[in-house]
């Protein structure tokens, strides 16, 4: 009696699921389908060499679907995008695009549809995927701009030919007269990864110790990433609070002793979302392909390319993370500040970036 | 003629201006006031950006106007030994890259690091580095050795070619020596080109960015076109106020050009090709021809080979500038770039829009300057009002303005993302230079010349095609060539215009640039300048053998 109601509650559960992943590879195949019909996909983005080299021939060999990939700075993506809707034109699918234009143009400006109802593939929709036990929709209603990755962020980078990583343990080391014109910065008074390092110590160590590292220490400003990376290298600046992880790599590879700081006694580390949010244009002109490439770029096979490309930690849970530089990995029990967070990129980080403007102009 | 350019040029800048009166966050109902203009205007750090532009601009004016003018008249008015060589030089240095040249000037001259500092250091009386790139100087000085100045040379020595010597020889006769045939008779008679080349110089000086942006910043020196930029890349950008940044240029330009058309009024002064004898004798420098000769070569060799060298270097190495790494050099950088799934597209796209843009222009704007010389046209300074319109608008912004006519037009169905329509909005960007150019040569023709075709029963269009167009061939073949260049490597303009099918290699640059893979960018511009220089030697060729004048 127990084995056939046992096997009673077996067929009850298991034929509608059996039900539910049929019509899911139904509408699957329907997708798929449709996707081929419309032939291509387009993708805005920042020019990005995983997509151009990686990305847009695997999923062309995958579903035999092209991406034609329109690159620009967002500033320029976005004044292009405006003009063609402004004149009824609809001619981008998926934004692939950094969080601030994702927040303050993409969603302030209601180009994007929901894309939570269209993701759809079960590895994707599957919730036991992700780190979070969900997909994390960044934007206040969780249904527009997914996040699908996570990295603790590099505080700063230094050489330690020149400055040892124990005379680098807090925010206030920084302001010790022996790295005066030692460290290096984007320029922070201009929108970038300066004014947002700039913002952030801001918010942490307040108004004087702004002053003090970007006026007193003299700060050397640029504005090309290179010239940052190779004055680290050098050792000509051996301090560098905003050099991208992605020029310093290939140097440590060179045997150059640079060493990643992470977090400061008293600045914790940071996490962000970076290379890219994910959204659906809405009006897409192939809405199906569109639904299709957004499934299958936040599969275990599209987000492992990306998590490779730019050594980011992805949020899916069945991404190999062995070749990723474990400072970069989030320790679950510490507490990290939230670069990518919607409120700091639409308001917090916009009002410490202007703080940070005010002081180093009131200094001229 | 007028209603083309009205449209093609005066509607994207009210596009434009109009934007820049609405208040209002993109994207929502438009308010419109002066909040932006007052915005850029009031903040500090415009006023000295925009007084910083212009010393830089003044500083650097002055002596490359005049070594450019000591090229060209050395290239084409005097017998000294392979001018052409010279020339083909300047067109080289001309095409180089700006950016990745600017970096080679850096590994040069960095107090640090750099390699001439590092010579200098061996010397017995220096004490510490002797150059310093980021510095006002050191901005003036990689400015002297990249495009700015070959620009001048390039446009001047058509015109110089152009002259005939029968001016030259009857000042000769009069007992006077070169130097005051020079001041007293070549240099009054190019004087139209000259002040052009200095006015598209100038404007262009305030409009300069790349130097300043990675010499300038680290020394706070912050320059015009860097606050304009800056406002572009805001987010969300800000091109209210980079309009009304980009509207000084505009007053500008109509100071300058109301000072240059009072020059130019009156009757023409500037004839040089005449109906009536006409001589190329060339100027004669005796043993001073060698000095002449070596003194160019000197100076192309420190200010264009040696940087070159350089660069060249650069795109063969794993990282720009790191001799000290294991096995720097590779060709990873070349087949990366050869192999990229989009280059040969890229590259067909870009050999096209250049084709297009160069062969269009120099029709375009040949008949433009024509219309403006022999005064045919209606509302001739409203005209060249209008040409000179691209000039003064940041490349972005001319753009942005060319999108918006491309889709508020019927010009989308056949231009929007098409080849066809980056060619054309490179072509309108070209007005300024090609039509100057064409109205100076137009300038140094005799009206006997067309007389005496009509005389002889010749429509204007016979005249015009095949006496006038003939004999202005090396300008002609000089701004075609220049234009062909500037169309493989511009960015700004296409970045707003391309579509998938119509990418062209600049985008690609682009990308190279912003995603730092500064050894396969350096690869690129090279391969872009080997191009030009295949088609400069083809042009150059053909454009000589119009004229008769080989």
């Amino acid at each position: 009696m127990p084995t056939i109601v046992t096997l009673f509650f077996i067929l009850v559960w298991a034929i509608p699921a059996l039900a539910q992943t049929r019509a899911s590879d139904k509408e699957w195949n329907a997708l798929v389908e449709g996707a081929k019909k419309e032939g291509k996909v387009v993708v805005a983005g920042s020019p990005d060499p995983v997509m151009r080299n990686q990305i847009i021939p695997k999923f062309k060999e995958r579903y035999g679907i092209g991406i034609e990939f329109l690159a620009g700075r967002s500033s320029e993506i976005s004044a292009r995008v405006r003009t063609e809707r402004g004149s009824g034109i609809y001619s981008v699918d998926v934004y692939l695009a950094g969080p601030d234009t994702t927040a303050t143009t993409l969603y302030a400006e209601k180009m994007i549809d929901p894309l939570k109802p269209l993701l759809v593939m079960s590895e994707v929709a599957d919730g036991s995927k992700w780190k979070l036990g969900k997909i994390w929709f960044a934007d206040p209603e969780e249904s527009f701009a997914v996040r699908a990755f996570s990295s603790v962020a590099t505080l700063m980078f230094i050489n330690t030919d020149q400055v040892k990583p124990e005379e680098m343990r807090a925010a206030k080391d920084l302001l010790n007269a022996k790295w005066r014109g030692k460290i290096s910065t984007e320029d922070p008074t201009t929108t970038g990864s300066g004014a947002n390092a700039a913002a952030r110590f801001y918010h942490d160590q307040g108004e004087e110790f702004v002053r003090k590292l970007y006026l007193d220490q003299k700060a050397v400003r640029t504005r090309d990433r290179r010239q940052m990376a190779d004055w680290l290298a050098r050792g000509t600046h051996p301090i560098c609070l905003s050099c991208r992880e992605d020029d310093v790599r290939p140097l440590v590879k060179e045997g150059f002793k640079i060493l990643e700081i992470f977090s400061l006694a008293d600045m914790p580390g940071s996490i962000n979302g970076s290379p890219w949010m994910l959204t659906l244009a809405n009006k897409a002109p192939n809405p199906k392909a569109a639904q299709l490439f957004a499934n299958w770029i936040l599969s275990r096979e599209g987000l492992a390319i990306y998590a490779r490309g730019y050594g980011s930690v992805s949020l899916r849970t069945d991404i190999d993370e062995s070749n990723l530089n474990p400072g970069n990995v989030p320790k679950k029990n510490i507490k990290y500040f939230d670069d990518t967070d919607w409120n700091w990129i639409v308001t917090g980080r916009h009002e410490y970036r202007n703080k940070v403007w005010q002081v180093l102009k009131t200094a001229k | 003629m007028l209603l083309f350019f009205a449209v093609a040029m005066g509607l994207p800048l009210l596009f434009l201006v109009t934007g820049s009166f609405n208040l209002s966050p993109p994207g929502k109902e438009a308010v419109y006031g002066l909040g932006n203009w007052l915005n850029a205007f009031r903040d500090s750090d415009t006023v000295d950006a925009l007084s910083m532009s212009f010393i830089l601009s003044a500083v650097r004016l002055v002596p490359a106007m005049v070594i450019a003018v000591v090229f060209a008249w050395l290239i084409a008015r005097t017998d000294m030994p392979g001018g052409n060589a010279i020339e083909f030089f300047c067109w080289l240095a001309f095409f180089i890259p700006d950016f990745p040249l600017t970096l080679a000037w850096i590994l040069l001259l960095d107090p640090n690091y750099g390699f001439l500092n590092m010579l200098a250091g061996y010397l017995p009386f220096v004490d510490g580095p002797l150059f310093n790139p980021y510095s006002f100087w050191g901005i003036v000085w990689v400015h002297t050795s990249a495009g700015g100045i070959w620009f001048k040379v390039i446009l001047l020595t058509p015109v110089f070619r152009r002259l005939g010597a029968s001016l030259e020889e009857a000042a000769r006769v009069a007992g006077a020596d070169t130097l005051a045939m020079l001041r007293r008779v070549t240099l009054p008679l190019l004087a139209p080109m000259i002040l052009a080349v200095a006015m598209l110089s100038f404007i262009r000086g305030l409009q300069s960015f790349n130097t300043e942006l990675l010499l300038g910043t680290p020394a706070g020196i912050y320059v015009y076109s860097t606050r304009i930029y800056d406002y572009i890349r805001r987010e969300p950008a800000s091109y209210g106020e980079a309009t009304a940044l980009g509207s000084i240029f505009i007053v500008i330009l109509g100071v300058l050009l109301f000072f240059y058309w009072r020059f130019l009024s009156g009757k023409r002064k500037f004839t040089v090709v005449t109906g009536q004898g006409y001589s190329v004798v060339r100027v004669k420098l005796g043993k001073w021809r060698f000095i002449a000769f070596a003194g160019c070569l000197f100076y192309l060799a420190i200010m264009t080979v040696l940087p070159l060298v350089f660069l060249i270097i650069g795109s063969f190495m794993r990282r720009y500038g790191f001799f000290s790494i294991s096995a720097p050099f590779t060709l990873a950088h070349w087949q990366d770039l050869l192999s990229d799934p989009i280059f040969l597209l890229a590259l067909k796209n870009s050999l096209i829009i250049a084709a297009i843009t160069a062969a269009g222009g120099i029709f375009l704007y040949s008949t433009v300057a024509y219309l403006l010389v022999s005064r045919r046209a209606a509302f001739g300074p409203v005209l060249e009002g209008l040409c000179w319109l691209p000039h003064v608008l940041p490349g972005i912004l001319l753009g942005l303005g060319i999108l918006w006519l491309f889709l508020a037009t019927p010009l989308r169905f056949f231009f929007y993302g098409t080849v066809w329509g980056i060619a054309f909005a490179l072509m309108l960007s070209d007005s300024p230079v090609t039509t100057q150019a064409f109205r100076a040569g137009f300038l140094q023709l005799g009206a006997d010349l067309e007389e005496a075709a009509r005389v002889t029963g010749a429509s204007w269009w016979y005249t015009y095609r095949r006496i006038l167009l003939p004999l202005l061939a090396p300008i002609a073949g000089a701004v075609g060539l220049m234009n062909f260049g500037g169309a493989l490597t511009s960015i700004s303009t296409p970045v707003l215009l391309y579509s998938h099918q119509s990418r062209p290699l600049a985008i690609l640059l682009l990308e190279y640039s912003v995603t730092g893979e500064l050894e396969r960018g350096a690869a690129l511009g090279l391969l872009i300048t080997a191009i030009i220089c295949l088609m400069m030697l083809a042009g150059r060729k053909f454009g000589l053998k119009l004229s008769g004048l080989q």
